[in-house]
């Protein structure tokens, strides 16, 4: 079988390998294997349009949150900021650099790595044009989804500002307000991806 | 004559890991025409991947609890914190919720997470297929929850990053916190390296017509 066509009306089930007709269904519905209830498709409304919009939004909020401070720190007088960088690089300067390393990675280079590989696939198939590697940028963006931990950041943040709230003054920064908004961004933008509509899309058009 | 309801592989089909197209069982070892990663009819080395991967996070599971994960310094007299004694310091200050978070994060998740995927590895390893539905479901869990032990961590980065301020007030990361993040990275590459294909492979009624 050289050409993808043959198989196209089966699915194989990725968690338990049960082989089904492909189901046919709408805009923003689910289909689940019948075996062991993992989810094999789900179908977005606009998926394309959407995650390009919601990459290029993603890429211009996390500018922001990086730069502006997320919390300042108030103890008799004197203040210390803290923006997603410093974190990272407190642990670098205790002498826990794989530590600052794995921070850096999980709240920095990931989360904008998938923004733009998401913007370079989406845009590439928006707008029909076959740009370099996108399926490569693809399979990325799916290996680097778990590890994308910003959320996780930011809860970490919240609880930072409960344990340190009754030994000093804590003021929260732009910082903050701008990571809540790009984590609300990139968790619709992973959302609203059709894995199975992307990649159906670039398998035409490499047919082509 | 290709018949559904069947395993893909006993009607001598593979689905693609990265972007699941199904193509034949010769196909095995070459690249997927459509995406470009490596075929292969089940992950391979699944099995003794996924146990060195959890023995290792179970072994770091150690130090991570032992070992302090910072020092927090006041007035000049230093005073190490391990996980732990984090949640009860929490406790003490009535904020039952938060400890709780914490706890949960940092403690129940990760032996959970352990727990979970010896389940997954005795069930695949004895061919245990009773209850199918309830250990996919808990494995999905497994998988999706172990990003969030890492808030831990996380706290601790954000309270080094603040809390600068010398003799008057200083907190610095330990070692535990580079174990314990340790533990977080092993479960979650332990439960990718895992293939669940393989326990459905041993279901009856799977491959008998």
């Amino acid at each position: 079988m050289d050409k993808i066509t043959e198989t196209e009306h089966l699915i194989a089930c990725n968690e338990c390998d049960l082989l089904l007709e492909r189901p046919v269904i709408l805009d923003s519905q689910k289909a689940k294997c019948p075996r062991c209830g993992s989810t094999l498709i789900s179908a977005r409304h606009n998926s394309i349009e959407r995650t390009l919009a919601l990459s290029i939004a993603g890429m211009i909020l996390i500018f922001p949150a990086n730069l502006f401070p997320l919390l300042t720190f108030e103890l008799m007088g004197r203040a210390q900021s803290q923006t997603i960088f410093s974190s990272a690089m407190g642990f670098y300067y205790d002498g826990l650099w794989p530590l600052a390393v794995l921070v850096l990675m999980f709240t920095i280079l990931v989360p904008a790595c998938k923004l733009l590989l998401l913007f370079w696939v989406s845009f590439s198939l928006q707008f029909s044009i076959r740009l370099p590697a996108r399926r490569f940028a693809l399979r990325s963006y799916q290996h680097l989804d778990e590890w994308g931990m910003l959320e996780v950041y930011l809860v970490g943040v919240l609880v930072s500002i409960i344990k340190l709230a009754s030994m000093a003054t804590l003021v929260p920064g732009l910082g903050i307000f701008c990571l809540g908004a790009l984590i609300l961004v990139t968790t619709m933008s992973s959302s609203m991806l059709d894995t199975d509509l992307f990649w159906h899309k670039i398998g035409e058009a490499d047919n082509d | 004559m290709i018949n559904t309801g069947q395993s893909a592989a006993s009607q001598g089909l593979q689905s693609c890991h990265d972007c699941h197209a199904l193509w034949r069982l010769s196909d095995q070892n070459t690249h997927c025409r459509r995406c470009g990663s490596a075929l292969h009819l089940r992950k391979p080395n699944a099995m003794p991947l996924t146990w060195a991967l959890l023995l290792t996070s179970t072994f770091l599971l150690i130090p991570a609890n032992m070992l302090p994960i910072m020092m927090i310094t006041s007035l000049g007299r230093g005073e190490p914190a391990t996980i732990l004694g984090g949640v009860i310091d929490l406790i003490d200050l009535g904020m039952y919720g938060i400890a709780f978070v914490v706890l949960a994060a940092s403690i129940l998740i990760p032996v959970g997470k352990i727990i979970g995927l010896l389940i997954m590895l005795v069930t695949l390893q004895f061919g245990l297929t009773t209850n199918m539905q309830q250990k996919m479901m808990m494995f999905r869990m497994v998988h999706w929850i172990g990003r969030w032990s890492m808030l831990d961590i996380f706290v601790v980065a954000v309270l080094v990053a603040l809390v600068q301020m010398g003799n008057l007030a200083q907190i610095s990361g330990q070692l535990g916190a580079t174990a314990f993040a340790g533990v977080v990275i092993f479960t979650m590459l332990a439960a990718n390296a895992f293939d669940t294909r393989l326990i459905w492979d041993k279901h009856p009624g799977t491959d008998s017509e």
